[in-house]
């Protein structure tokens, strides 16, 4: 059923074409994706996450509920949105997907082979705890403005690195971030393309975690920029990595003020 | 990472950046040896590319050598990403220049192949992509055309970074100045256009001459589909025929 909504809503948002949504064919597409669709299955994500995180687990036997997400520990409301961010305790700029492995070790005792921290992403059979996790504590952010902050010099250091690789070109395909995200109205086949320079569609997209309809899983934004790095032909970015927080500060940076959707749904 | 290997990337760093001082150990922004603050955001983003276990450089690649050298940028690469893809004046003519000597033709000249094959090569996104999920080499390129390009004006699931291809022959022509263009598009479309978003499948060595002559059939043969005009643009859409999914982007 999922599927056939997917195609049908392509095909609408390329033949209406705007009325809705400031006359984005990105957004309107989007627009009524949501409104096929009755529910959004992350919901099922978002309540195990919730589960997940009260729960005393690891070696420890303790829970994430003192876990520090940049606004003291065990504030979930707004943190999401205020990251990537420098955190004094690892002296490195992080997102929340590093931020929870970082409680799950240093909290809960878990280590880097443990099925909780080793299992980054979700398959048909199997969801991956962190995922659910992050699902949880982004949804506490739903609904706000898009707000990094920029206060440390490595977090304004990252933001515009992150910047430049978004501009980069490389690889067989002589592609950059920028090919593209920077023309409005474009798609690839079917998918309409966000671009940086409309704070709304660029504040939907970057609206990570969300149900992908086409995987039939929660996905997450480490996930996308691994996904984006592949399409390039361009060397698989490791997960967490320094690289893949620049991409998502400057990638955050771009939507500040605009409303985060968490979590969203996607094609 | 060794402790050799660290100090490996960080001697070719301290060579490149002439950053010499607190070199000690990479791998983590919290290295309390040096102070990245330091670095402009250019010499931070090499660093995340290449120093930094950001990306998995050792992985073995198709044409050879590992995905570190896919990394690099050639000098197309780099202008254009310096001047974010709007080049003025001189670059433009050097990039323009460097492009036309890129130029490569076939040794029996540029000739049209077949359409069927060129069809299947022009959807096609498969090929190169390495990472979690590595094509397998062995598998025929394609050139994904239709991620970017309407060609067939019956194929629904068109692109639209590009200009519209649909009946490109029966408006061009089928010369010899038409084939030849066209021939240079696919091989460095930079001649024409500097710093366009094309990919130059020729020159990257992406697509082999034989793709690209049934591509180019594709494109120019009268009895292609792509040179089929269509009666009503708006009749027979049916949704359930749309792939969708893989795109290969
Ligand atoms: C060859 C074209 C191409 C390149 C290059 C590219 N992307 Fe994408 N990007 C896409 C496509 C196609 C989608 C999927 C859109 C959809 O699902 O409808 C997408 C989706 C996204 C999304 C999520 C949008 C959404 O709402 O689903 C983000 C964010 C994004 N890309 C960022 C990036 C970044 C960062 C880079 C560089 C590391 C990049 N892209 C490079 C084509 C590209
Ligand atoms: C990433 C997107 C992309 C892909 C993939 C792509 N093109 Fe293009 N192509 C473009 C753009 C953009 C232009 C227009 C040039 C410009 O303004 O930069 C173009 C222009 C062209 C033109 C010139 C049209 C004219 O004005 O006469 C031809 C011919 C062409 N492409 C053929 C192809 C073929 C054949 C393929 C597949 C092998 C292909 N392209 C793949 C983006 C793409």
């Amino acid at each position: 059923m999922f599927k056939h909504v997917l195609i049908a809503t392509a095909l609408a948002g390329s033949v209406v074409g705007g009325a809705a949504a400031s006359d984005s064919p990105y957004l309107t597409g989007r627009e009524q994706l949501m409104m096929l669709a009755d529910d959004n299955p992350a919901e099922l994500t978002e309540w195990r996450g919730e589960d997940l995180y009260h729960e005393p687990r690891g070696p420890r036997n303790v829970s994430l509920e003192q876990c520090d997400f940049g606004l003291g520990p065990g504030v979930l409301e707004g943190a999401y949105v205020q990251m990537p961010r420098y955190f004094e305790d690892t002296g490195r700029v992080m997102d929340l997907e590093s931020r929870i492995i970082h409680c799950m070790k240093t909290l809960q005792g878990f280590t880097e082979e443990d099925d909780p921290v080793a299992r980054k992403h979700s398959s048909d059979t199997r969801e991956a705890d962190l995922v659910a996790i992050y699902t949880y504590v982004a949804a506490q952010s739903n609904g706000m403005a898009w707000n990094p902050p920029m206060d440390h010099p490595m977090e304004r250091l990252t933001r515009d690195a992150g910047e430049v690789l978004f501009h980069r070109r490389a690889g067989s395909m002589d592609f950059g971030c920028v090919s593209c995200h920077s023309e409005p109205r474009k798609r690839i086949r079917l998918s309409f393309l966000p671009v940086t320079s409309n704070q709304e569609e660029w504040s939907k997209a970057i609206s990570w975690p969300a149900y992908r309809i086409g995987h039939g899983v929660v996905r997450s934004s480490q996930h996308r920029v691994r996904g984006c790095y592949y399409q390039m032909r361009q060397a698989g970015v490791k997960f967490g990595s320094d690289a893949s927080i620049a991409i998502l500060s400057y990638w955050t940076d771009q939507a500040r003020g605009g409303e985060a959707t968490l979590p969203d749904l996607k094609r | 990472m060794t402790n050799k290997t660290r100090y490996t990337a960080c001697m070719g760093l301290a060579l490149s950046a002439g950053l010499l001082a607190g070199c000690v150990q990479v791998g983590a922004q919290n290295d309390e040896k040096r102070d990245f603050t330091k670095m402009s955001p250019e010499e931070y983003a090499d660093y995340l590319i290449f120093e930094s276990d950001s990306f998995n450089l050792a992985q073995e690649v198709q044409e050879g050598g590992t995905a570190r050298e896919r990394m690099q940028q050639d000098e197309l690469q780099r202008l254009c990403s310096e001047t974010r893809n709007r080049p003025h004046g001189e670059i433009a003519t050097r990039i323009v220049t460097m492009a036309r000597a890129s130029f490569q033709y076939p040794e029996d000249g540029i000739q049209l192949g077949d359409w069927e094959k060129g069809r299947e090569l022009a959807r096609s996104g498969y090929g190169f992509r390495i990472g979690h999920n590595y094509d397998n080499p062995e598998r025929t390129v394609g050139g994904n055309c239709y991620a970017c390009h309407q060609m067939d004006p019956e194929e629904l699931a068109y692109g639209n970074i590009g200009p519209s291809l649909s009946n490109y022959g029966e408006l061009r022509g089928n010369t010899e100045a038409v084939r030849r263009f066209v021939y240079e598009m696919i091989y460095n479309p930079h001649a024409y256009f500097p710093c366009t978003s094309m990919p130059r499948m020729g020159h990257n060595e992406f697509l082999t001459q034989d793709s690209i002559s049934h591509i180019m059939a594709y494109l120019l043969d009268a009895e292609s589909p792509v040179n089929a005009r269509k009666k009503d643009p708006d009749a027979e859409v049916d949704p359930a025929a749309a792939p969708s999914g893989d795109t290969g982007f």
